[in-house]
């Protein structure tokens, strides 16, 4: 294509843009609405990952020490679980803090601890466990190596949690592939088919361009790049909605507490996402426009067969 | 310059538009394809601008085989023929300049020489006051004449009318007879399809006859300043 029609497929762009701003609006409207669904599975899906965090974050393994250990055999001990491939931080809790710790816990009702000795709880190792050995097997299996080692009384873990985080990490995964792939499909119909209402009312300018010997290539060029304008557009209006959503929501979601504590503030879409969503909008405006124009030149052939 | 060699068409299911056409029309021609509505007219004529391709027989324009083209061959085949039609094919948010100005710009003509080359035709047809109009402010005469324009930009060997007066009266389809006439003196070649009985026999010096998709009638008379003679 040399410059002269380069600069005729721009100018066209342009024209059309201005001249068609409605036509072009709603498809970049459309776009945006398809997309701001999409985008909120997106959302939905960050911060349950970040949940899901925030849950494994809490699960710990405890190790019960036996009494009477010297400092430099509990530090050994330390040093030794913190250096297992599972373990992301080991907290030595020692007699004292176990004391001063269940005294906090207790609140205004720890006189109810006046008169027992301080020995009566076990000092601890408080064990951190990497993410991806929280699985419920992986912690058994971590679970009864600390129970042979000679120092450790005995080990205590959340096995219900666990599981219960084992399923919820399989949902979410499963969740993001089917529902994000009828997600897009959906949304790539939707698109599909607005774009095509757009270009069947333009089909006098496609019919004209053909009738003047335009190639393919020429006819098609302004579709597509207009089309990736309106992607690029409904992607960035879809963006501005969910971080619209967002902001009311970030305030409300700590608050209910309980089992969605440990989410702390709602997360928005990282920079990969926010990038995937522009590219999702660029890419289904340009094979929209694309797929529909094709489409729409082969049925303009036949139909227009007349003696 | 134009050859049929038993060129027929058939539209799905079953219809016969052109049955067994053969015919030649030399460079400078200037002929009416006569006949009545569904005679088959259009038809002719979209082989010839490869809107259609025949179901049988071959087409030659110029000694090239234009039977089967594809996409990129039928657009290069295009720029070579000026093609007007009865409802004009004009682009409403254009202005009567940028319209005619287009033809040339797809074939890589830069924005200055198109709207130059575009200034200049509509001046020929007679419309150099208008070109900043657009076409629903044109009259149906003026708008076939920009149609008439785009279609002359490119300096075509060879140009196709469908129906081009049947949307105007009789005095403005006299003016675009003579539009065509102007351009046969130039030395273009021109094929009009019509039905119409008083334009084919004031202006028609060759009339190929069709009637049901086949070729009836070849009729050449003299020239009609030379019949008035």
């Amino acid at each position: 294509m040399n410059l002269s029609l380069i600069g005729f497929v721009m100018r066209r762009v342009r024209s059309n843009l201005r001249q068609l701003l409605w036509t072009h609006a709603l498809t970049a409207g459309t776009t945006a609405m398809t997309l701001f669904v999409f985008g909120g599975f997106m959302l939905l899906e960050t911060n349950l990952q970040h949940l899901l965090k925030g849950w494994g974050d809490q699960i710990q393994i405890t190790a019960y020490l036996n009494n009477g250990l010297a400092p430099d055999e509990v530090q050994t001990l330390v040093k030794n679980v913190a250096a297992m491939a599972e373990v992301e931080r080991v907290r030595h809790v020692s007699q004292e803090q176990a004391w001063r710790d269940f005294q906090a816990a207790l609140g205004t009702q720890s006189g109810l601890l006046e008169g027992l000795p301080r020995e009566v709880l076990p000092a601890s190792l408080e064990i951190s466990l990497k993410p991806a050995y929280r699985d419920g097997p992986l912690v058994e299996n971590l679970a009864q190596r600390l129970k042979k080692t000679p120092q450790v009384a005995s080990v205590e873990f959340p096995q219900e949690w666990v599981e219960r985080l084992g399923l919820a990490v399989l949902a979410v995964e499963w969740i993001q592939w089917i529902f994000g792939g009828v997600l897009f499909l959906a949304t790539f119909f939707i698109v599909g088919s607005t774009v095509k209402l757009a270009i069947l009312a333009r089909k006098d300018e496609v019919e004209i361009m053909q009738l003047v010997g335009a190639s393919e290539d020429l006819i098609q060029a302004p579709f597509v790049i207009e089309g990736m304008i309106q992607g690029l557009t409904g992607g960035a209006l879809s963006l501005a909605g969910l971080w619209g959503a967002y902001l009311l929501l970030r305030g409300e979601v700590p608050a209910l507490g309980g089992f969605l504590a440990p989410l702390g503030e709602l997360q928005f879409l990282d920079l990969n996402s926010i990038a995937l969503l522009l590219v999702i909008g660029w890419f289904l405006g340009a094979v929209g426009s694309l797929i529909s124009l094709r489409r729409f030149i082969r049925t303009w052939k036949a139909s227009s067969a007349q003696s | 310059m134009i050859q049929f060699f038993h060129v027929s068409k058939t539209y799905p299911p079953n219809h016969r538009a052109l049955s067994d056409i053969t015919l030649e029309i030399a460079t400078g021609e200037f002929v009416f394809i006569g006949g009545p509505s569904g005679a088959g007219k259009s038809t002719l004529l979209k082989l010839l601008f490869r809107d259609e391709e025949p179901s049988e027989g071959q087409i030659l324009l110029d000694g090239k085989n234009i039977t089967r083209l594809k996409s990129r061959g039928v657009a290069q085949l295009r720029r070579k023929l000026g093609l007007v039609f009865q409802e004009f094919k004009l682009l409403r948010n254009l202005t009567a300049l940028e319209n005619v100005a287009l033809a040339a710009e797809v074939v890589g003509l830069s924005k200055r020489e198109s709207r130059t080359r575009a200034y200049q035709v509509l001046r020929d047809v007679g419309l150099k006051e208008r070109y900043d109009a657009k076409p629903l402010a044109l009259s149906a005469g003026e708008q076939q004449r920009v149609a008439i324009a785009r279609a002359l930009i490119n300096d075509p060997l060879l140009i196709l009318a469908d129906e081009p007066t049947g949307n105007l009266d009789a005095e403005v389809a006299d003016g675009i007879m003579r539009l065509f006439i102007k351009m046969r003196d130039r030395g273009a070649t021109i094929v009009v399809a019509s039905h119409d009985l008083n334009m084919i026999n004031r202006y028609g010096t060759r009339v190929l006859s069709l009637q049901r998709g086949a070729l009836v009638d070849d009729l050449t008379r003299l020239p009609p300043e030379e019949q008035r003679a």
